[in-house]
């Protein structure tokens, strides 16, 4: 290689290299160290400042635009009269539950979070990390199957139910001569009635995650399905309640060519959109698919109207269990915590429901009669699907199931069984794989029998 | 090879052991912590743990569930891994001239490795949406049907691997461009002297002088391609019935979402030691301290 | 080094297709930004019939996301990455390159191990060692938890450059009176500038993309990156194809357009380094 030019410059450059020894002193921890100092300076200094201000972090799960600004305008007013500095950190809800329990396993959790599923509170309730929530949730009376004791206590505070009901397009069906079907049987003939031109007639998602679970099982539990007993035992596969899953299976594949391409893969949002743009007849979901429509289909507000999932006899309906809440957990701040939650459960639930009027179905009785909440525009507009949500709450034949809801009282077993996605494979098993319901409803037993 | 004999020797040599110290610090804490976690059994990571000593190695080792991720993982690691090395060299083969627009050129290849991984995520979703997206209806005009991109298991692992290798096939790219720009052209010239055509060259003076580079890029691409999470995770969640769930899936279920920290731990840790076998393996054969290389 | 008739068309050619392959789907991904929204339902055309002026996706976006803040953090914590990473795997790298040193295998291959584990279950330990040191949301933390996954990196390609660089040219440095670091400043350096180059794009990549530490270490809204602000775009209902198109766009733009700038730089590097040739 030549090298010689090299060594000529360097020969050159060597007189100045003394004069550079000097700067080279000023190595590189020096450097490390200014720039570690100066990163300092970009974070904001942040940790220095809480020394003077109370604070209290506030884990949230509602992204919504309006859902945030309700709770910064609430923490803005709070800050101003109580001098306690509340921040909101806001993710989306499939990561609530796992932030939340890193921050906790990492000795800097939160001080209020927001949990979607029973069997969460539990785990954290059961570790201790919870505040029992007796006397702020004992001020009210609350609708059925939504608060959650645990021996005795309750560690948590709803804000809303979200029930999941079916939606369809009344111009269509008074196009073909359709009637709101009240068996299995009439659904699935609507649906395929309204399947055609590139359009479907339903959309249910069938894919292993929480969104199948929610849209998709209305039908089994119509017919009175039950996953577990009183005693956390496995009934889903006993002579009871076996065939008619077997038979819900069954409906659901007979049901599938009316629905569009994709359903392994769609998600709460997709079913949104789809509905919304006219592609679907029918659409699972709750309040939030009425307020999706006013914004971005308005002129499908008129045209759609909504009904139960049916069962295969024409006797019973349900709606798929659905909710979220509060929690305040066990940390330095918990007075303070629990001086916010009173207050903001007070002064700013409502406004907080108003973020999501129809999709926030108030778990708080009071509520339905308050005239500040029923005075939002979307709940007066709509007075009849919110007589339809509340009729739930009371009606007797109604059925309000959901997996991770089985059984006498919230149990980490349930949500085990929720997350095992055994019912949507079985669905997968049954729709796309050709698998007879029978075998499939064995191996949905089997595995839920892992976990039990 | 020398010891730390001048001052400005022994200010390097604190210089390197404070760095060194810092960064294990931030790696192996951490590592022997997931390690020590599957040692246990726990709901979450906040609940009571109790020992369990090897029993969730047992009962996962036991598990046709794990063979079976491990088997995608091996079949998706190796085909990107190989389709990454082969595409990038390729590329970088033929970046390696000059032509004018050589920089937008260059500034097109690497853009893919730019994103992160959601943005690559959303952009396949949306091109392989059930009916609208664009391949799928291309798909449709060609004859092929409607396909089912994720209710297949073979699609839905190709879909996997292709969008993983357009992701980080510039990483090899852009790895080798650099590397092919060391050799010098002199070599070239004295085997085109001697007769050599494109192909020999390539063979005898590109990767001679390229082979540690490549060995580390392959070395390097593997671990990351095996553990790759995120876009697997992103467009199919391990599905369709766990089609394409592969060690990262399984572990990351077990511990975030089914209860069973100490499960997952598991696998990560088994995981772990299987990338460390590979490891070694490799030092065997291109080890770090071979004989005193001068050129 | 130009090249004649055929093989300078099936060059043309094949880079013609790279570039393609690589730029398809995110040429998609902007079309899909600028679409008005109705038109993302219908049958789409592979040119956009309309195009929407008044980028609705965009301002929906800009409405939604707190973009501006999330894109300054995120560039904020990729260049001190690249900094940080720059200077400690040139230490290791040399260092161990040079000298002797003990256990080198075992210290070069076990900052692999960051590598090999899922990242969510080391970030909550490394939540905990920030907590402890004070630094918990803050990005400072978000700082060195990606530094653990560029210099592992960054000291294996450095270390690959130093190898095959032999000692002669510092000897010979070192010899006509230069100090070691002026050796290490004169000769190696300019030497190993285009493994520089590529280290200090990898990190500030890395870093970049980064969504998992990003995570779980920023629990204020005012300090999340760009990947975890676009990420709860996704879950959230307000959005749809067409505003997740306009957040994607708007991450790949800048760096695109910073990359062709700094391609120029990364050429001079790459032709310095030819010059020893």
């Amino acid at each position: 290689m030549e090298n010689h030019k090299e060594l000529d410059v360097l020969t050159m450059q060597a007189n100045e290299a003394n004069q550079d020894k000097k700067i080279q002193k000023f190595g590189r921890r020096e450097i490390l160290k200014s720039a570690i100092a100066g990163a300092a300076l970009f974070a904001g200094g942040a940790p220095a400042v809480h020394a003077q201000q109370k604070t209290i972090r506030f884990l949230n799960a509602e992204p919504s635009r309006d859902s945030v600004k309700a709770l910064r305008v609430a923490a803005a007013e709070y800050e101003r009269i109580s001098k306690v500095k509340v921040i909101i950190d806001t993710v989306i809800p499939d990561d609530a539950y796992n932030k939340l329990q890193a921050s906790i396993a990492a000795g800097t959790p939160y001080d209020i979070g927001t949990l979607a599923f029973a069997g969460h509170v539990f785990i954290l309730a059961d570790a201790g990390k919870l505040v029992p929530l007796n006397k702020l949730v004992s001020k009210h009376k609350w609708g059925p199957r939504i608060l959650f004791p645990i021996n005795g206590q309750n560690y948590w505070y709803p804000y809303d139910y979200n029930f999941c009901w079916m939606y369809y397009r009344k111009d269509l069906y008074e196009q073909k001569g359709l009637k709101v079907p009240t068996t299995w049987e009439q659904m699935a003939e609507n649906a395929k009635a309204l399947t055609g031109d590139g359009k479907f007639g339903v959309a249910q998602p069938l894919g292993n995650n929480a969104a199948a679970q929610w849209m998709s099982l209305g039908y089994m539990w119509a017919d009175g399905v039950k996953l577990l007993d009183d005693n956390f035992s496995l009934v889903v596969d006993n002579p009871t309640n076996k065939p008619k899953v077997m038979a819900y299976l069954d409906f659901m594949k007979k049901l599938s060519p009316s629905m569009p391409q994709g359903m392994t893969q769609a998600l709460f949002g997709t079913v949104l959109s789809q509905y919304s743009s006219g592609q679907v007849a029918h659409a699972p979901y709750a309040g939030r698919l009425m307020e999706v429509i006013e914004d971005k289909a308005p002129d499908l507000v008129a045209k759609t109207g909504f009904f139960m999932y049916p069962d295969s006899a024409g006797k019973g309906q349900a709606v798929n269990h659905g909710y979220d809440g509060w929690v305040v957990l066990n940390t330095p701040m918990k007075d303070e915590s629990l001086k916010f939650m009173e207050w903001f459960t007070e002064n700013q639930y409502i406004n907080f429901l108003h973020s999501a009027p129809l999709h926030f179905q108030p778990p708080r009785l009071d509520v339905y009669d308050d005239a500040r909440w029923r005075a939002h525009p979307l709940v007066e507009k709509h007075a009849n699907l919110v007589e339809f949500m509340k009729s739930f709450l009371t009606r007797k034949d109604v059925i309000i199931r959901s997996v991770d809801t089985e059984g006498p009282r919230v149990d980490l077993r349930p949500a085990k069984m929720f997350e095992t996605f055994a019912i949507t494979e079985a669905l997968q098993n049954v729709v796309y794989n050709g698998m007879p319901s029978s075998e499939a409803a064995d191996i949905m037993a089997k595995k839920y029998r892992t976990v039990l | 090879m020398q010891g730390f004999r001048t001052r400005s020797d022994k200010a390097l040599k604190w210089a390197f052991i404070a760095s060194l110290s810092i960064i294990l610090l931030l790696i192996l804490v951490p590592v022997f912590h997931a390690i020590q976690l599957s040692l246990f059994q726990s709901e979450s990571f906040i609940s009571n743990k109790n020992w369990v000593g090897l029993a969730n190695y047992i009962r996962i080792l036991n598990d046709v569930v794990f063979w079976r991720s491990l088997w995608v993982g091996l079949v998706f690691g190796l085909l990107t891994i190989g389709l990454q090395v082969f595409l990038g060299i390729i590329f970088a083969l033929f970046l390696d001239r000059s032509f004018p627009g050589l920089p937008i050129i260059r500034g097109i290849v690497i853009l893919p490795y730019l994103l992160p991984t959601v943005v690559v995520a959303l952009a396949f979703q949306w091109m392989l949406d059930g009916t609208l997206g664009l391949l799928t209806i291309w798909a449709e005009q060609l004859g092929f049907g409607r396909p089912s991109w994720f209710e297949n298991s073979y699609l839905a692992m190709t879909v996997v691997i292709i969008s993983s290798v357009w992701t980080w096939t510039p990483f090899v790219t852009v790895s080798f461009l650099a590397a092919l720009q060391t050799i010098p052209k002199s070599l070239y010239e004295s085997a085109k002297v001697d007769g050599a055509g494109l192909w020999s060259q390539f063979w005898h003076v590109t990767i001679p002088m390229i082979l540690p580079m490549l060995m580390v890029i392959i070395l390097l691409r593997s671990i990351w391609m095996f553990n790759k999470f995120d876009i697997v995770w992103l467009l199919t969640k391990g599905g369709p019935s766990s089609a394409t769930e592969h060690l990262p899936i399984l572990a990351y279920r077990r511990a975030f979402l089914q209860y069973d920290v100490g499960g997952g731990a598991a696998v990560a840790t088994l995981s772990f030691l299987i990338l460390s076998v590979l490891i070694l393996i490799y030092f065997y054969y291109f080890p770090l301290e071979d004989k005193e290389s001068s050129n | 080094m130009k090249i004649k008739g055929g093989v300078f068309l099936f060059t043309l050619v094949t880079i013609a297709l790279l570039g393609i392959w690589s730029f398809f789907p995110i040429y998609w991904m902007i079309v899909s930004s600028i679409r008005p929204e109705r038109d993302l339902f219908k049958i789409p055309t592979f040119w956009p019939e309309t195009i929407d002026w008044q980028f609705t996706s965009y301002k929906n976006l800009l409405e939604l996301t707190d973009y501006p803040l999330q894109f300054m953090n995120s560039v904020v914590v990729a260049l001190a990455v690249v900094f940080i990473t720059l200077i400690i795997s040139i230490i290791i790298a040399y260092v161990v390159t040079r000298y002797r040193v003990p256990g080198k295998t075992f210290i070069v291959g076990s900052m692999l191990y960051a590598y090999m584990f899922p990242p969510l279950m080391l970030a909550i330990p490394l939540l905990s060692i920030f907590a402890t040191l004070g630094l918990s949301d803050s990005l400072i933390a978000v700082i060195l938890a990606h530094c653990t996954l560029t210099i592992p990196l960054g000291v294996w390609m450095l270390w690959g450059f130093f190898k095959v660089m032999p000692f002669d040219l510092e000897e010979a440095a070192m010899v006509d009176g230069c100090s070691r670091a002026g050796a290490f400043f004169r000769v190696v350096l300019p030497l190993s500038l285009p493994g520089m180059i590529t280290v200090s794009i990898f990190s500030f990549l890395l870093s970049w993309t980064d969504y998992v530490f990003a995570f779980v270490l920023i629990t204020s809204d005012s300090n999340k990156t760009l990947p975890v602000g676009l990420a709860s775009l996704i879950g959230s209902f307000d959005a749809r194809w067409g505003e997740l198109m306009a957040g994607a766009t708007l991450i790949a733009i800048p760096l695109f357009l910073m990359f062709v700038f700094l391609g120029r730089y990364f050429i001079k590097g790459l032709a310095a380094g030819a010059i020893k040739g």
